[in-house]
This record gives C-alpha cells, sequence and structure tokens, in this order.
C-alpha cells in the first residue's frame, strides 16, 4: 500500500481543524476571516468525496494509525464505506449552513469566533465518525457539544442561553454516560479500539462481567446525542433558540451522530448481543415518530414544529437501524443522509421568513400570511415538505419507499402498519405551516421586510433533494454497498489488524 | 481496597444524582462536579488493581496500569472546562431571573 491514500483519511479533519486556528488569527478582518472559512470548508468537503471514491474505488476500509503506534495500542482512523458516507453528508450540509451564514442578517455571525466555532463543530462531527477509539469518540463529541452549546448560547434569541445550558447540562452528564462505557469496557476486555473490541467481544466464551452495563450506558449516551424519544426533552428547545444556520446543522447532522453510534453498535461492537438491544431501538423510534409527529402538530412556531419533526424523522432511521436486515441499514442509510439534507433546507426556510418577518421570529402568530412576498421560498418549502413527508418527485421518497419494502421483505407488518399511519401526520403539520405562512391573509400590521437572509443555501439544499429523488442510483448503490460491509464486521477488523 | 474503591465511587455517585436533581441551579453543578470525580475513580479503579507502583518505573513489581490514568486526565480536562462553562451560563442565567431556583427560570416555556 501506498503512502498516500491512509494519509488521505486525515485529511477532512486536518483541513478544517488548522482552518479554524488561523480563522481565530483572521478574526480582526471579518471578510478575509469568512471567505477562508467558506474556502476551507469546501476543501474539506472536496477532500471528503475524495476519500469516499477512493475507499469505494479500492473496495476495503482505509485505516491510519495515529503517530504510528499500531492498533490496538495507538488511535486508529477507519474509514469505511459507512464512515465516509457520513463524513461526506456531514461536510456537504456544513459547506451550506455556512453558505446560509455568509448570506445572514444575524447579529451572531458577526461575532469574531463565530466561523472558528462553526469550524470546529464539523471537526468534532467529522472525528467521531472516523475514529475507531472509543475513548477518542468521547474527545470529539465533547468538542462537537462544546461548540454547538458557545454558538447557541450567543444567538439572537434571547432565551439562547437557557437553552445552551440545558443542553449543555444534558450532555454532559451523557458524555459522563460515555465514560462509564469506557471504563466498562475496559476492565472487561482490556483495550478500547473497536475493532479490538468486537474482536474480543465476539471471541469470549462468557460476556465480560461489565459487558452490559457498558452496553446500557453506551445506548443511553447515543439516545441523549441524537435525542431518541425519552431522551429528547431539550431537543425542541435547543434547536429553537440556535441561530438559523447552526439550528439547521444541529437539527440535521449533529443528531446523525447518534444514528451513527447505533449502526456501530448494532454492526461492529455488539453483533453478538444485538439482538437483544434491537427491539429497544424499534419501540423508541416508534415512540418517536408518534410523539414527534403530534408534537409537531401542536406547535406553534415553525422552528419548533422542524425539531419535533426530526425527532419523528430519527425514529423512522431507528427502525430501520432495528430491523437489521441488510435492506433495512441500507434504508436507513439512504433515509439518514437524505434527511440531512431535507431538514437543513428546511430550517433554513423557516429562518429566512422568519428574517423577513417584522420581528425575528419564526411563531405563526409572527409569520401567519407573510408568504405574498415570498414567492420562492414557498416554492422551495412545499418541495421540501413534499420531501419530508415521502412524496415522489423528491429524495424524500426514495428513502421511505426504501424502509418500508425492507419492512416488507422482513415481513414486519404491524410495525409498518403503525409508522405507515403516523408517517401521515408529517403531510399534516407540514402542510399546516405552509398554509398558515403562504395561503392565509396577512395579519394587520404585518409587512414582510424589504431584505432577508440570503436564499442561495437553501435552494441549492432543495435542488439536491430533487435530484437525489430522480437520479437516487448513485446514493443508493453506495448505501448499500455500505450496509454490505456491515454485515461483515471482519471487513472493518481485517482493515485496522492487517493479517489478523 | 477493591471495596473502598466501591464504596466512594457508590457514594459520590449517588450523593451526585441528588444533588443534580435538586431544585437549586447551584447545588446542581456541584452534584455534577461529584459526578465527574465519581466518573474519573472508576476509571482510575479500572485499571489501578495490579499495582500501588508508578506506571512507568523501572521496578520490578507490578505496575499501575498506564492508560487508564491517561484517560482520567484528559476527562478531569474536559470536565473542568465543562463546569467553567456551566458556572457561566448560569451566571448569566441568574442574573436574568435574578434567582437560582431552576422552578422559576420558565423563559423557556412559552
Amino acid at each position: 500500500m501506498s503512502l498516500f491514500p491512509t494519509h488521505l483519511l486525515l485529511l477532512p479533519l486536518i483541513i478544517p481543524l488548522t482552518g479554524a486556528a488561523i480563522a481565530l488569527l483572521l478574526r480582526k478582518v471579518r471578510p478575509v476571516q469568512e471567505y477562508w472559512t467558506l474556502g476551507t470548508m469546501v476543501t474539506s468537503l472536496l477532500a471528503s468525496l475524495w476519500l469516499l471514491f477512493t475507499v469505494q474505488g479500492q473496495g476495503e476500509p482505509l485505516a491510519f494509525q495515529l503517530g504510528g503506534w499500531n492498533a490496538p495500542f495507538g488511535i486508529s482512523l477507519v474509514a469505511d464505506l459507512l464512515a465516509a458516507l457520513f463524513v461526506v453528508m456531514v461536510q456537504l450540509v456544513m459547506v451550506l449552513g455556512l453558505v446560509y451564514a455568509l448570506g445572514s442578517r444575524d447579529k451572531v455571525v458577526q461575532y469574531p469566533f463565530f466561523y472558528p466555532l462553526f469550524l470546529t463543530l464539523a471537526v468534532g462531527l467529522t472525528g467521531t465518525m472516523l475514529t475507531g477509539d472509543l475513548f477518542n469518540l468521547f474527545v470529539f463529541a465533547e468538542l462537537l457539544v462544546i461548540s454547538g452549546t458557545v454558538l447557541t448560547a450567543m444567538a439572537d434569541d434571547r432565551f439562547g442561553v437557557e437553552a445552551a445550558f440545558k443542553y449543555f447540562y444534558m450532555s454532559l452528564l451523557a458524555s459522563f454516560f460515555l465514560l462509564l462505557s469506557v471504563g466498562s469496557m475496559y476492565v472487561s476486555y482490556g483495550t478500547l479500539n473497536m475493532a479490538d473490541l468486537a474482536r474480543q467481544i465476539t471471541a469470549a466464551d462468557s460476556p465480560g462481567l461489565l459487558l452490559w452495563p457498558g452496553i446500557v450506558f453506551l445506548l443511553a449516551t447515543f439516545m441523549v446525542k441524537s435525542a431518541v424519544f425519552p431522551f429528547h426533552f431539550w431537543q425542541p428547545d435547543f434547536h429553537t433558540a440556535a441561530p438559523t444556520a447552526v439550528s439547521a446543522m444541529l437539527s440535521s447532522v449533529v443528531v446523525k451522530l447518534g444514528v451513527y453510534g447505533f449502526i456501530r453498535m448494532t454492526t461492529l461492537l455488539f453483533v453478538a448481543q444485538a439482538p437483544i438491544f434491537r427491539p429497544v431501538l424499534i419501540v423508541l423510534g416508534i415512540a418517536g415518530i408518534i410523539y414527534g409527529g403530534l408534537a409537531a402538530l401542536g406547535t406553534h412556531n415553525v422552528k419548533r414544529m422542524l425539531a419535533y419533526s426530526t425527532l419523528a424523522q430519527v425514529g423512522f432511521i431507528l427502525v430501520g437501524i432495528g430491523w437489521g436486515s441488510t435492506l433495512a441499514i441500507a434504508a436507513a442509510l439512504v433515509f439518514a443522509f437524505n434527511h440531512s439534507l431535507i431538514k437543513a433546507a428546511m430550517l433554513m426556510l423557516a429562518g429566512y421568513v422568519a428574517s423577513r418577518a417584522a420581528i425575528k421570529s419564526a411563531a405563526f402568530q409572527v409569520v401567519t400570511g407573510m408568504g405574498k412576498a415570498l414567492p420562492a421560498a414557498g416554492i422551495l418549502f412545499f418541495l421540501g415538505g413534499l420531501a419530508l413527508s415521502g412524496i415522489p418527485p423528491t429524495s424524500g421518497f426514495v428513502s421511505k419507499a426504501l424502509l418500508f419494502n425492507s419492512g416488507i421483505v422482513g415481513e414486519e407488518f404491524m410495525v409498518l402498519l403503525v409508522i405507515g399511519l403516523a408517517s401521515i401526520l408529517t403531510l399534516l403539520y407540514v402542510m399546516r405551516a405552509f398554509q398558515r405562512i403562504w395561503w392565509l391573509a396577512p395579519q394587520e400590521g404585518a409587512k414582510a421586510k424589504p431584505a432577508g437572509d440570503r436564499l442561495l443555501a437553501p435552494l441549492i439544499l432543495i435542488a439536491l433533494v430533487v435530484v437525489l429523488g430522480i437520479w437516487a442510483a448513485p446514493l443508493v448503490d453506495v448505501a448499500q454497498e455500505a450496509a454490505q460491509w456491515l454485515a461483515q464486521p471482519d471487513i472493518y477488523i481485517q482493515a485496522v489488524f492487517p493479517g489478523g | 481496597m477493591d471495596l473502598i474503591y466501591a464504596l466512594a465511587v457508590g457514594a459520590l455517585f449517588a450523593i451526585g444524582i441528588f444533588q443534580v436533581l435538586r431544585r437549586s441551579a447551584i447545588r446542581s453543578v456541584i452534584g455534577f462536579v461529584l459526578l465527574a470525580n465519581a466518573v474519573n475513580l472508576f476509571l482510575l479503579s479500572v485499571g489501578a488493581y495490579d499495582g500501588l507502583q508508578a506506571a512507568y518505573t523501572t521496578s520490578e513489581q507490578i505496575r499501575a496500569d498506564a492508560l487508564p490514568q491517561a484517560l482520567i486526565l484528559t476527562a478531569i480536562v474536559i470536565s473542568m472546562g465543562g463546569t467553567a462553562f456551566t458556572l457561566a451560563l448560569l451566571n448569566i442565567i441568574a442574573a436574568r431571573y435574578r434567582t437560582a431556583d431552576l422552578d422559576e427560570m420558565e423563559g423557556l416555556k412559552h
């Protein structure tokens, strides 16, 4: 193997990390800082696309041992197709988030630390997905949490600080659970390398002393991170109060950290134990779909509605992971990818409407009837709504079709019936919001401001959503290949320990 | 030794959880610090069974495992930063509501 390709793995991490440090130095010259950040993020996206094509092209995961310390002693970074695909998803959405931030009229984007923090958010998220070490996952997750919290705490919304406090509190507690899990795994198997752990858990005759507590702590951690139903209560506040460019990231890609964690747990770390906790994922997923749908239907704020909708959509992904067949995992991957694009676009549109409102707010009583002046945003919101509820010609249809197909193949008809009915709720709440904003007559004195945020980022996202709905083959192929790799944990283990 | 560790971790955990659930925000941050220490002690106990010798000595006796110590060092730094940041946020919130009672901070219930 040549020197070059394994080092390629570092690029999506190193580029934004260095970029963040340099952006800090550039804080006095804001225009330079803005375009430096955008350039960094675009370069990083190109690097991660290159990574995806390299991994797919060579047909086996890339692994890189940091500092030349071989696994299991050093920290390894591993990019299999799942990690590479998720990294591309994260960086694509983050680039468009930056594009939105550049055109945003929020005061928050003028803080000198906004752009560096945005980049460290990207580093944290990319790092959690590329790392092959459980403790390293904790470090990157902390970086992600702290960046996200600070970005929310300085939001224009006056409740930003409280929402940030609530989130930070929860996620620090979740981090303690992650550390407890790290400790439990270490005392049971003497290693924290994920590939080594997987190998040893499979090889052990009897389960380690603290294996089950470790699994439960890890499940709890990821549930808090991705706001699965009973652990969700911080999420709507946090996603509503965050600045638009940030909440579009939080509600789309940041919640995918938990999704990624569940996939790794069921397909790599705890393959033998997975049948026992998979039903938990299905049940909580269904509960989330129903609760999230109903709660979204009852909200008075577009951003809050979309935050609850994330709860429901993550529920669909969890059901796919819970079914666990290769088809269902592939469907969950496609669903996760598409949901990131759709939800980011929808939140940006909600933020755009709010930026044109008389008082800057996405509450229905403020934005009702605003739409008359914003026809372009109306078309995009409508398309995004179709995608969210899974109606062609959008990518939302592809993801729902794949998920339901995998359910039919797996003969899970009861679950299918429930989630099929519950997904009607999506159509209801999205169209309710559309009707309130674009159909109802404007209120007395409610006039749209002449200028607001730039509409470029949601436009690109919705265009991607429609393109991925009509020409879905590339994404679906990659997801299916990734799911086939996941079905054989040995592929991942072999990459980290070449030659056993 | 194991018993002392187990009792200490258990006690810190119990007190920490109890304090975290209190209404007073300041008490709950204190609970949070206790929890952090409970977790760190747990991590230490994970690797410390084998030796009372330092990790990197030339001694022939069984040496302590260095990895949990490195983990704890990282975890201490992170939880220190986390606690400081929590207190800073709390400072702003408490100044707004003129109270540290979590039940009276109801700005988000709208």
